[in-house]
């Protein structure tokens, strides 16, 4: 059995995505899991559908899952820094929060991802 | 007792959210996958169809922007023995009505009505109305005065009237002034997903596009059986939409009918249009609801997205008491609820940015257009979505007053419009 470069590099990147995602539930937490994978599910789902390389979605794809780890990784830090400077009530602070910070990263990647994908051309303003 | 009730708030609200978030993704879905398929050849009975047409023009103190439209109405490339154009000029203190008068000199098949302050200036519907009492047309098509349409849209727009269950059209409007400011750069992206994703879904679909009044039109059969439009709505365009439908009637959307349009251009007239749609369409949904239930005319899946459309602005009203329900959880020591409340938080986010599209689909949308950098806006649709769930509460709470008082008739708001998109006009 044969395998070309881009299997290779495609196996790669699917084998890095599932470790992102089990090192978020391993280390950080259900929730940042569960973030990650509405990312994977509306890129996978929607993007890859669009015209462009597989692999430079896949690679995308990727990039997208490492941010993302890292991303909750720094607001856990941001956390727990919150809880022994503030106390208790930062967890509060912290649960509301957490959702719209997540919801950020998960738009502007998947946005600047998307915008990789569309035609240079632009349409004009105005069409006679 | 107060447990139990966040904990049923958090769980209905998950619910209705997960709906939701669920139909636009298929909406998102069906439009890409119609988009792979080879187009469907133009039906030659609708390619031929020429019914005679009367083009409707309500205009109060619209002196900005109505020339701009007459100009082009008179460029129109439809049959002109089969146009009449009526102008309503509804009690305007400026210039519109003499503007209108001037057109109307020049050309013949203009003609200008006005309404004393007495009659008029009690908003569109009645308007409408009043011009519907003029027209001839077997087709009925309405602008807005800051609209700028494509010269070959009312061929576009008639078409799918060749079909006789179809009651009416909508087009599709493209905001003309995107450059102006950041609130109209993200009304262009509401408007984007509202109309390339949305409509559109909802037409390949066999579900309810809606009438947005404007860049559309009816026949006018139908319109005078059903008894013109409800003055005393905000929304009368989306309750037309469902007389429509409850009386056997279709509504298509021509999605290549392109119509150029002012977009409102700072917070505080974003906030009066909005909270006029949301008052309009919480009327709307009171008055509706149930008939759409009980319809022996409507099949499931059209009573299903027919529900969804009119209870779309309660949602984000919905949405605040659940975020109340999940912090008094939390406060009250009931943690396993926060996690319900992490779930729910994203997923009404995801659900109800901007004008109650999510971010995807209005990303794919843009997509769809050729659209590049207005994607990186995407993410600022975070605190549109926020101010529309104080509008929508506000306007929610402003309804229910006017109810317990009695009072019936509610304020129309007019949207002030600058013809600020002038300049990206090349005539």
């Amino acid at each position: 059995m044969k395998f070309g470069i881009t299997q290779i590099v495609a196996a790669l990147l699917l084998e890095t995505i599932a470790l992102c995602l089990i090192a978020s539930f391993r280390f950080i937490s259900i929730e940042s899991t569960v973030a990650l994978l509405i990312f994977n599910l509306l890129f996978f789902s929607l993007i890859f559908q669009l015209d462009g390389a597989f692999i430079k979605k896949l690679s995308l794809l990727t990039l997208g899952n490492i941010i993302g780890l890292a991303w909750n990784f720094f607001l856990q830090l941001f956390a727990a820094a919150g809880v022994m400077l503030f106390g208790e009530i930062f967890n509060l602070f912290y649960a509301v929060s957490q959702p719209i910070f997540n919801f950020m990263w998960i738009i502007s990647f998947w946005s600047v991802s998307l915008s990789s994908f569309t035609p240079k051309n632009m349409r004009e303003m105005v069409k006679a | 007792m107060i447990i139990e009730f966040s904990k049923a708030i958090l769980l209905f609200t998950a619910v209705l959210v997960t709906a939701y978030l669920v139909r636009h993704y298929i909406f998102t879905l069906a439009v890409l996958r119609k988009i792979k398929k080879p187009h469907s050849a133009t039906c030659v009975a609708e390619s031929k169809y020429e019914p005679t047409v009367s083009i409707l023009i309500p205009a109060h103190n619209e002196e900005n922007v109505i020339g701009r439209l007459l100009q082009r109405i008179c460029e129109l490339t439809y049959p002109s023995d089969k146009l009449q154009i009526i102008v309503v000029d509804d009690a305007s203190s400026d210039h519109t009505g003499q503007i209108a008068e001037e057109y109307s000199k020049r050309y013949e098949r203009i003609t200008v009505l006005h309404r004393d302050k007495e009659d008029g200036g009690k908003g569109k519907p009645a308007a409408l109305n009043f011009g519907l009492k003029h027209a001839k047309g077997e087709i009925v098509l309405c602008f807005d005065a800051d609209y700028y349409p494509q010269r070959d849209i009312v061929e576009k727009l008639v078409k799918v009237f060749a079909d006789p269950v179809v009651g009416a059209v909508q087009g599709r409007p493209v905001v003309l002034n995107e450059a102006q400011s950041v609130v109209t750069r993200l009304v262009t992206l509401e408007r984007i997903s509202g109309y390339r994703i949305d409509q559109e879904a909802r037409d390949v679909l066999g579900l309810i596009p809606q009438f947005g009044g404007t860049v559309g039109g009816f026949r006018r059969r139908v319109m005078e059986e059903l008894g013109g439009f409800d003055e005393s709505i905000l929304a009368e365009d989306t309750d037309l939409t469902f007389q429509i439908y409850l009386a056997g009637f279709k509504v298509r959307y021509a999605s290549d009918a392109e119509c150029y349009e002012e977009a409102v251009a700072d917070w505080k007239a974003y906030w009066r249009q909005r909270h006029r749609w949301a008052q309009g369409h919480m009327q709307v949904c009171f008055k509706n609801a149930l008939r759409v239930l009980k319809s022996k005319k409507l099949n499931l899946k059209e009573k299903l997205d027919g529900l969804l459309i009119l209870h779309v602005y309660f949602l984000p009203v919905i949405t605040l008491l659940a975020f109340f329900a999940g912090i008094s959880l939390f406060i009250l020591g009931a943690s396993q609820f926060v996690s319900t409340l992490w779930l729910l938080m994203p997923l009404a986010l995801y659900s109800f940015v901007g004008n109650f599209a999510p971010f995807f689909e209005v990303g794919i949308g843009a997509y769809l257009d050729g659209r590049t950098r207005i994607h990186w806006l995407l993410s600022l649709l975070l605190f549109v979505y926020l101010y529309n769930i104080l509008i929508c509460t506000k306007a929610f709470f402003d309804l229910l007053a006017s109810k317990m008082l009695g009072k019936n008739r509610v304020y129309w708001a007019k949207t002030h419009h600058f013809g600020n998109g002038n300049c990206y006009i090349g005539n």
